[in-house]
């Protein structure tokens, strides 16, 4: 859905051509200036963005089952008859929350589409599934906490609707601007959350990064009204040239250290949530994922540069990043919960995810577009569809559990075999 | 039923009678006695170690961050978000400038989790006898610390011994405290007895209420646990340079389940430390704009620390719960006057 051309009209030619060059988007930026780094602003709230253009080796991948099964084997005498992939336990602990299948709902953060309607339809359906459910940062300072109808509430509600007991969890990240408005402790201390918290079923995200723009925080597209609202709270740049304004939020600095410490720092401070740390996909995650597994992280999600739903420059949407199967590579055998994020939708990605060391993935864009699709059951019936692709696919591999999945599984066309393959780079 | 509300339902007997008769229950009468005179005895001892009594700000644009799930309150402040004191130790810090000893008697208000309601050392307006002291070590602050405390029981016990009596104290049970140097343990040495003792205790994080409890009920007198590590406490607690991720800090422990009468440390004063310390703790160092101005502009060197006011009172007069030594007492999450 990234737009790659120039979007805002060609004007007069002068005359100048030049051939094979991207003369539209220069001519764009000649006559619109900075608006044209970003997508169109009327698309903010109503389009998800997240690469496109990334070409994301994991895909490349092929899944390869052996011939000879011996696990397949150990089924059989288990159940003593020939397994089939109804046989196959999809349930899974996902940063410390059971679940019964290998998948969770990403964060959607502050933009218009994730924080209202579908936000609440997804966490309705997210319940009723049992996955765990994580609530996106910035939703706090830019919504509100206590106002009714606040988007933190109102969605940790609606999964305690439908979520049975003993599956499932909420997660709420908190960014820079919301640890001003210290949305763990209001969260930790509601009533709203009690339920979660004495039942085990609360976490707390550190978010350092996102695929969609590695190194940057979180940006919307405000209107006049809106920018007025947040001015004291976010830095607002005015980049399109008419009344609408964009809103930065800071990404936060990090190095070791600070991960080390900020984790603990969470541990003590709020002894009965789970911890979960986000990445980006920077070229050192693995050794901060291995940062975080060390101080007392429950899961670390990484974030390929194909993920996100929310606003990003053009240029970071197209150039930005490992892609998550480089991310995988460079994280090895995981030594704590490693969850995966970016373009999951569909069994054939997940397990090539599990196979490469995650434990579980995440549904960001498609968990969206699922219930904009249908906001009473569309979330479930991609959870479900995904959920039956990948019995199917975990049994062909003559195994009967997410976490029996190996490197071995995989074979990469035009690379050294068992190895991931060389990245192929994207391709505008 | 939620484990809130049977935390709540647990603590009913253990709450305070209405305000009314609160106030004029003989153990609120005694405890203000004993109170009083904790408070004459403190400020005559610090008066007698250079330090000047300021009276601390009650709200501002930030706060002591703190810990372990307590609150600040907001304040709305001509449109501005204040924040109530959860601890004045940044002004303290600030106040070296002109006041190179100080202290406060401060008011403090921290909302604490609705679980420490039943923990019967948790008050969420409380005070704390605040002490600062520039080019102090933490030895310094210890030998202060030490010094207070021995002189406040030896004064209670001299003015009001009768009502000691009365409520049932043994001058005995200070006759270790009076008698030698309080013990000094580590955190690491702690960590171990706990685990030794069958008690799980993280070596990353604060000593946890239940471990604090079970070593307070094994001493004789008030012993020092030094060295929290990094992690564990507020981003103005110097770290170790000789022992990096561990703070030289300490807490005074009272002995006979009593628990954690005190809290301090070495403080940073270094600028660049500081934002770094701010950032492993989570914070934006935006909104501590003006601690950080006058960090740069240059604060002294220090020590110090805070010794609750009502935690004191309760292990002098020996008394259950710390909301019996309040005259006006707010139980974590209890709506009460």
């Amino acid at each position: 859905m990234t737009v790659h051309n120039g979007h805002g009209g060609s004007g007069g030619h002068g005359g100048a051509r030049a051939a094979g060059f991207p003369e539209g988007q220069v001519r764009a930026r000649a006559r619109h200036g900075t608006r044209e780094v970003f997508p169109p602003a009327d698309a903010y709230g109503r389009e998800m963005f997240g690469a496109a253009a990334v070409v994301d080796d994991l895909d490349q991948a092929r899944l390869v089952p052996p011939v000879f099964m011996p696990q397949r084997l150990e089924k059989l005498i288990d159940l003593g008859r020939e397994p089939g992939h109804d046989d196959v336990d999809l349930a899974t602990v996902i940063g410390g929350f059971a679940s019964p299948v290998p998948v969770f709902l990403s964060a959607f953060g502050s933009t218009r589409l994730g924080s209202t309607e579908l936000g609440v339809a997804a966490s309705v359906q997210a319940g009723r599934l049992g996955i765990p459910m994580v609530i996106g940062e910035n939703v706090v300072p830019v919504h509100g906490y206590r106002a009714a109808g606040s988007p933190v509430l109102t969605r940790i509600d609606a999964y305690l609707s439908t979520v049975a007991d003993g599956v499932g969890g909420v997660v709420v990240q908190q960014s820079i601007e919301d640890a001003d408005s210290e949305v763990w402790n209001l969260v930790y201390s509601s009533p709203a959350s009690a339920p979660l918290l004495e039942s085990g079923r609360l976490a707390f995200e550190l978010k350092i990064g996102q695929g969609a723009k590695p190194g940057l925080g979180g940006m919307t597209v405000l209107d006049p009204a809106e920018s007025t609202r947040l001015a004291g709270r976010f830095a607002i740049h005015d980049v399109f040239g008419d009344d609408h304004t964009l809103r930065c939020a800071t990404p936060g600095t990090f190095t070791e250290e600070i991960v080390r410490q900020q984790v603990r720092f969470m541990r003590n401070n709020f002894p009965r949530a789970r911890i979960w740390v986000k990445l980006h996909p920077g070229r050192d995650v693995a050794e901060a994922a291995v940062t975080a597994w060390q101080a007392g992280a429950d899961a670390v999600t990484v974030d390929g540069a194909e993920g996100g739903t929310g606003w990003a420059p053009l240029a970071l949407l197209d150039h930005v990043g490992l892609p998550l199967a480089e991310c995988l590579r460079r994280i090895g055998r995981p030594e704590g919960c490693l969850l995966v994020t970016g373009r999951m939708w569909e069994g054939g990605r997940v397990v090539r995810g599990l196979a490469l060391g995650a434990t579980a993935a995440g549904l960001g864009r498609a968990a969206l577009l699922a219930v904009s699709e249908d906001p009473e059951s569309g979330l479930e019936r991609l959870v479900d569809s995904l959920a039956l692709e990948t019995r199917l696919l975990i049994s062909a591999l003559g195994k009967y559990r997410p976490d029996t999945l190996t490197a071995d599984d995989l074979w990469w066309p035009g690379a050294a075999h068992g190895a991931v393959g060389e990245r192929v780079g994207s391709v505008l | 039923m939620s484990q809130i509300q049977t935390v709540l339902a647990q603590t009913q007997e253990w709450r305070p009678a209405p305000l009314a008769e609160h106030l004029c229950a003989p153990t609120t009468r005694a405890a203000m006695a004993v109170q009083q005179e904790a408070l004459q005895g403190a400020r005559d001892y610090l008066r007698g170690q250079g330090c000047a009594e300021l009276l601390s700000p009650l709200i501002g644009p930030v706060t002591d961050p703190g810990g372990r799930g307590a609150k600040a309150l907001d304040v709305d402040f001509y449109g501005h978000r204040y924040r109530m004191m959860t601890s004045a130790i940044l002004y303290k810090q600030a106040s070296l400038r002109g006041f190179e000893r100080l202290f406060y008697i401060a008011p403090n208000v921290r909302v604490e989790p609705v679980e420490t309601a039943g923990t019967g050392r948790h008050l969420v307006e409380f005070h704390q006898i605040d002490v600062e002291l520039a080019g102090a070590t933490r030895e310094n602050a210890m030998e202060v610390a030490q010094g207070l405390l021995k002189h406040v029981v030896a004064h209670v016990w001299e003015t009001v011994p009768d009502v000691l009596t009365g409520l049932g104290r043994d001058r005995m049970v200070f006759a270790d405290l009076l008698d030698g140097p309080f013990d000094q343990l580590s955190h690491g040495d702690v960590v171990g007895s706990l685990i030794d003792l069958g008690h799980p205790q993280s070596p990353d994080a604060e000593i946890d209420w239940e471990g604090e409890e079970l070593l307070s009920h094994k001493a004789h007198r008030p012993f020092f646990v030094t060295g929290y590590p990094k992690g564990s406490r507020g981003f103005y607690d110097r770290e170790d340079r000789d022992d990096p991720g561990t703070l030289c800090n300490f807490d005074l422990i009272a002995h006979g389940g009593f628990g954690e009468l005190v809290s301090g440390s070495e403080r940073e004063s270094d600028y660049a430390t500081i934002v770094t310390r701010m950032r492993e703790s989570g914070e934006n160092p935006a909104k501590y704009r003006w601690y950080l101005d006058t960090a740069r502009d240059g604060i002294p060197a220090s020590a110090g620390f805070g010794m609750g006011v009502e935690r004191l009172v309760r292990f002098l007069t020996g008394l259950d719960a710390l909301w019996q030594v309040s005259a006006y007492p707010k139980l974590p999450g209890v709506a009460t006057p």
